[in-house]
């Protein structure tokens, strides 16, 4: 049996039946009627009767991290959003427009996550949402879903339809016009953007650019969006999930979140709350599971997913999404939470949803995947990703097809080190994600790699310099 | 590849009487659409859907009629929906059927699901069927990892496909109701 979590019973899949807590057969989408029966949108009452600042300071003290990719403090990201000024009476000011786009648009190799509280949970989200837009301000709410998750998108609009139907949104305010702490109610409009096949409109402002109706390049910041975002407004830009852990934070309060997960233990920020960790590749039961933060990755592989495919060796596991890099196959007991990046050498946790590969698999076919991957969805607009992105597919093509010399290695790893915003060549990450999955794979199978090409140079029985013999 | 410069300089426009972009799609863009965005240009996307729902593809008078509709230059039509890969600027098979070739599904059997569809319709990746029923195109992470090989024949993602449920899939696959 696999270890419990330890809040007793499933946060984010409560509704949602999930191994080991429910059986996949049960699952069904559930309705507005279903969810309020079942406790839902009693976070967002409580969270009217709350200030909007002690939201934010509550979801501030959670240290919950979005859970999108880059951990980023949630709380800490809404109070970058520039302060009210009261009115003349004493009343709370007027906040101008401002926007939350929620980020649907899961596209990342690996990463099914979001899928399932969109497939099953769709309330969750907007409860979500609707505290958010409270706490910060906001009135209208785009929930950007990619163009492939066309079943998503229906669900969701059917939902966001009954939460209008039922005074959640529109109309007099939140909650049907509930008075709110300000005294006055907050109404929130919340509206579906599809997206049309471009996985850089995952990239924050990628993805404000297409709600602009412009092709989506990411933008150079600063400005962040929180100061000039959508249509030059002030704009919070969230994952679905992590959206979907504010109702519980405002219901139970931080101290309550902080026992879940796990402290770091290199002195980073903490690795608080569960996670929504979905595993693909050569396990025996596939999925998404709810687990607390630090699980070790070997656990979730035995315990949750039924240990891999065919009793085979573990050889390595993409470690959150291809951007992440992979975990070599002495890194098994990896700990899954936000300080695996500086632990073991990848690029962090990501979407926390590993790949695992058995030791059948060609590396250099993985580093040929992931290599394409990036040439296809780079959006063009920065030379080093542009260009570098097809350059280290071609040089994978020759590498698997046995044509590759030993300096194409070294010529890799220099493309893959010269791209991306952490060496300042580019405007988004998309390039460091190429950059770190094929250098972390190259450099874990290295050997691998260097019986697939042929010398570059004829060894000659010759010494020179200091240690020549004479 | 969505920064690949397509020719529009010298694009020759087939055109037709009736246009593209019907007044029962103006009012359903005025009621709907038009009132969430800020700009008109925002509506471009859903504009743009709307036609790739209606057509099967976008043609260019219908995105010139869009613009005029939208009150953009044609050029910021285009310019949205060259880079987006799903729509269609060209027409395809009227069933669009996409394989996922990403990660998890490649090492998991999608390469032998392509081939058996392939051998089905007797065509490559990137084509139509003569009778144009099918495209078959390869596409990036579907979302579905956990169910790989995954395929969506139009709108219904199949998980799990291995190659020999591959023909029962595309025999099933109904002609009436929308792309």
């Amino acid at each position: 049996m696999p270890p419990s979590l330890k809040a007793g019973k499933p946060i984010l899949t409560a509704r949602i039946p999930t191994f080991p807590y429910g059986k996949e057969q049960d699952r069904h989408t559930v309705s507005y009627d279903e969810y309020v029966k079942t406790g839902g949108y009693t976070a967002l009452r409580k969270a009217l009767s709350m200030a909007p600042e002690a939201v934010v300071d509550e979801v501030k003290k959670s240290q919950l991290r979005g859970r999108g990719g880059a951990g980023f403090p949630t709380g800490l990201k809404w109070t970058f959003l520039p302060k009210v000024a009261p009115g003349p009476d004493g009343k709370p000011g007027d906040p101008g427009q401002r926007y939350l786009a929620v980020n649907a648009d899961e596209s990342e190799p690996g990463t099914f996550k979001d899928r399932l509280l969109l497939d099953f949970d769709p309330h969750l989200q907007l409860e979500g949402i609707a505290i958010a837009c409270y706490a910060c301000r906001i009135k209208t709410a785009f929930i950007f879903i990619r163009g492939e998750y066309h079943h998503q998108t229906h669900i969701t609009e059917k939902a966001i339809k009954e939460a209008y139907a039922n005074g959640i949104f529109g109309g007099k305010g939140l909650l049907n016009g509930a008075k709110t702490a300000t005294g006055e109610p907050w109404v929130v409009d919340c509206y579906v953007h599809r997206g049309a096949g471009a996985y850089i409109c995952g990239e924050e402002t990628g993805l404000l650019e297409a709600l602009e109706g412009k092709r989506g390049w990411p933008r150079i910041k600063p400005p962040f969006p929180a100061v000039k975002g959508l249509f030059g407004k002030p704009t919070i830009i969230n994952n679905v999930e992590t959206l979907c852990h504010v109702p519980s934070i405002i219901e139970h309060g931080a101290d309550w979140f902080s026992k879940q997960g796990c402290d770091s233990t290199v002195g980073g920020p903490p690795s608080w709350g569960t996670k929504l960790m979905g595993v693909s590749g050569h396990v025996n039961r596939p999925g998404v599971y709810e687990c607390d933060l630090g699980i070790k990755l070997s656990t979730l592989v035995n315990d949750y997913c039924g240990g891999m495919r065919g009793g085979k060796k573990f050889k390595g596991a993409i470690a959150g999404g291809v951007s992440m890099g992979i975990l070599g196959p002495d890194q098994f007991d990896a700990e899954m939470d936000f300080d695996i990046g500086r632990k073991y050498n990848v690029m962090g946790l990501g979407t926390a949803c590993p790949t695992i590969f058995d030791e059948d698999t060609d590396m250099v076919a993985v580093a040929r995947n992931i290599a394409r991957f990036f040439k296809h969805e780079s959006c063009g607009q920065c030379t080093p990703c542009r260009e570098g992105s097809g350059w280290l597919y071609q040089l994978m093509c020759r590498i698997e097809e046995g044509q590759g010399k030993t300096k194409d290695l070294d010529l890799a790893l220099e493309i893959a080190t010269s791209m991306g915003i952490m060496p300042g060549t580019t405007i988004c990450g998309l390039a460091d994600g190429n950059n770190w999955a094929l250098r972390t794979i190259m450099n874990k199978y290295r050997d691998e790699f260097e019986k697939r090409v042929k010398p570059s140079f004829i060894p000659v029985k010759m010494t020179i310099g200091a240690g020549a013999k004479g | 590849m969505a920064w690949i410069t397509k020719q529009s300089g010298t694009m020759r426009i087939a055109r037709r009487e009736e246009p593209y972009f019907t007044p029962a799609m103006k009012r359903e863009m005025t009621s709907k659409v038009l009132p969430r965005y800020e700009t008109r240009l925002a509506c471009t996307m859903p504009g743009l859907h709307l036609i790739q729902h209606e057509y099967g593809w976008v043609p260019a008078q219908a995105m010139e009629e869009l613009a005029e509709f939208l009150g953009v230059s044609p050029a910021e039509v285009l310019d949205c929906a060259s880079f987006y890969e799903e729509y269609w600027l060209k027409p395809k098979g009227k069933h669009l059927i996409g394989v996922c070739r990403s990660i998890a599904c490649e090492f998991c059997g999608q390469p032998e699901v392509t081939e058996a569809i392939k051998a089905k319709l007797a065509i490559d990746v990137g084509e139509t069927t003569e009778d144009g029923r099918f495209t078959l195109i390869e596409l990036e992470c579907l979302g579905a990892c956990g169910g790989g090989p995954a395929m969506l024949v139009d709108e219904t993602l199949h998980e799990n496909v291995k190659p020999g449920v591959v023909g029962a899939i595309l025999d099933s696959v109904k002609d009436d109701g929308h792309h």
